[in-house]
């Protein structure tokens, strides 16, 4: 069999085998030298218990033969990674991927590699990807991917507790995980007291950098029973469970703040849903859209929604509603729409950046609600520029513009004190004459009760 | 052993031995103190965001049905 050319660039570190795209469809080739854990796992019925647990991502087989076999996964609309991600879902991620240690452990499997690439989001929960990722278990050896757990989950998660989750952005710049020394040097001096942190980053920076020097690999490795090793888990899964957020600021209720009363916010919500419905979306996006409230307007009746925000305690405050009420097609992440993440990774190709991901998810619908006044005067980008932006991956969008009477355009236009002249431009005409360079305008209204304005827009390159 | 495609670090490895005994006597005193704090009856239950670690072995033949 030839090796496929359309290999995905996500996937040649391991040499058990690479996904490719086989047209629209993600497939996993899996090459001999895996074969005997790939049967083993099957046969044990391993992989079915953790699909049937939905810890694992399930897959068919759909092709096998003495060089390859082919294994087809479980379509995922949409896959975040860990820097995008709010506390909440970093934590999950990480238990998940102790709780899958621990149960392999009990089955006579390990995972090879704790990467927080190998978890997404689907359905509304974490859920494991890689599929290749779990070897045997060979008796008294250590937990190889522990180190890699630390730089992945526990380290960032530390550093959050501490520092806030604008850590999880270091996971942009170490592809890798973030280095246990620098995790120890970053953590308070306090640290050092703790139980779990002591021994789980502290002392194994120290180790790590004592034998550093052994090229030789002589340095003899104790045996490690496997009674220790679930003890390990489960002091970590322990730890994480518990960790809150130092400046756990309530998701601050951010509706009881805005400058609309309730008949507004009622009045928006109505004239989004009348608006969405007729487009019947498959898919469907909200930039900036907080803690999803108004996605849920029409989350019974679009199959797939994502809300990003940049507000990490709003995209949290989101998640745990998903959770609470079990929404399978809600998936909130953390995005800055004036820094979107880029492409990462060898190649920089490694992990997609955003856009690419976006253009490739391709949204019905685009929803950018109280969000291009934003864009506009604090990030300084000239509409024409945000139009731009928005067209490479919407069909249709819906923008709020909220005029320059607007009392929350007025502050932000007031800011920019003696440049306030500067913003001129900020107006219905020179907005619409920025947008309509990529868009037509389908629908236009006054949202009742505010000095805003709701346009539908569509996408000029979208065939009538 | 399958060879690796990334560096599993020789002091993690090593280190291993000491962050079990401090796991094995931490995860002990927390239970000596649950019975401890229950005995009492002083055990809050908190509210729970994530399952427990233990997978529950459940029929998968239910699994193959519906699938």
């Amino acid at each position: 069999m030839t090796e496929k050319t359309n290999a995905h660039q996500a996937s040649f570190r391991d040499p058990s085998g690479y996904i490719f795209h086989d047209g629209n469809t993600l497939r996993r080739a899996i090459k001999p030298i895996y074969f005997p854990q790939y049967n083993s796992l099957k046969d044990s019925g391993f992989f079915k218990s953790l699909i049937a647990n939905e810890l694992l991502i399930p897959h068919t087989e759909t092709a096998a033969s003495s060089d390859e076999i082919i294994i087809t996964p479980e379509n995922i609309p949409f896959i975040t990674n860990p820097y995008e991600w709010s506390f909440e879902q970093y934590k999950h991620a990480a238990l998940h991927t102790l709780k899958i240690q621990k149960y392999a452990l009990s089955k006579g499997f390990i995972l090879k590699d704790a990467s927080a690439y190998n978890i997404t989001f689907h359905k509304g929960k974490p859920i494991f990807i890689d599929t290749l990722s779990f070897d045997f278990y060979e008796e008294g050896t250590p937990w190889r991917a522990y180190k890699q757990f630390i730089m992945h989950f526990l380290g960032p998660l530390a550093l959050a507790k501490y520092h806030g989750t604008e850590v999880f952005k270091m996971m942009q710049t170490h592809i890798d995980g973030i280095p246990v020394k620098l995790i120890s040097s970053l953590l308070p001096t306090r640290t050092k007291i703790s139980s779990v942190l002591y021994p789980n980053v502290h002392l194994l920076a120290k180790m790590e950098s004592k034998h550093s020097e052994d090229y030789k690999a002589e340095t003899k490795i104790a045996a490690l029973s496997k009674k220790s090793q679930e003890n390990i888990i489960e002091s970590l899964y322990d730890y994480i469970k518990g960790l809150s957020l130092k400046e756990a600021s309530e998701w601050g209720d951010y509706y009881n703040k805005t400058n609309y009363d309730e008949t507004a916010f009622e009045a928006k919500k109505t004239l989004i849903k009348e608006w969405i419905k007729p487009m019947a979306p498959q898919k469907l996006i909200d930039v900036g859209g907080n803690d999803g409230t108004f996605a849920r307007t029409v989350i019974d009746s679009v199959p797939h929604i994502i809300v990003t925000d940049i507000d990490s305690n709003a995209v949290d405050y989101n998640y745990k509603q998903v959770h609470q009420n079990k929404e399978s097609n809600m998936l909130p992440f953390v995005c800055d729409v004036l820094q979107p993440a880029p492409g990462i990774g060898f190649n920089n190709t490694e992990r997609n950046s955003l856009i690419e991901r976006l253009a490739e998810y391709a949204p019905d619908v685009t929803m950018a609600l109280a969000l291009i006044h934003h864009i506009t005067l604090s990030g300084n980008v000239p509409f024409e520029k945000s139009a731009e932006f928005f067209a490479f991956f919407s069909k249709h969008l819906i923008i709020e513009f909220p005029t320059r009477e607007d009392s929350w355009a007025q502050s932000l236009l007031v800011r920019k004190r003696e440049f306030i002249n500067h913003f001129d431009f900020y107006n219905e005409t020179e907005f619409e004459k920025g947008y309509l360079q990529y868009f037509t305008i389908e629908k236009k209204e006054t949202v009742k009760g505010t000095k805003r304005l709701l346009y539908l827009l569509k996408n000029k390159n979208l065939e009538a | 052993m399958n060879f690796l495609y990334f560096d599993p670090g020789l002091g993690a490895m090593i280190v291993q031995a000491v962050v079990a005994a401090a796991a094995g006597i931490l995860l002990f005193s927390k239970s000596v103190m649950y019975k401890v704090k229950s005995f009492f009856g002083l055990v809050k239950e908190e509210e729970d965001t994530y399952d427990s670690i233990d997978v529950e072995e459940q029929d998968t033949d239910k699994y193959d049905r519906e699938n």
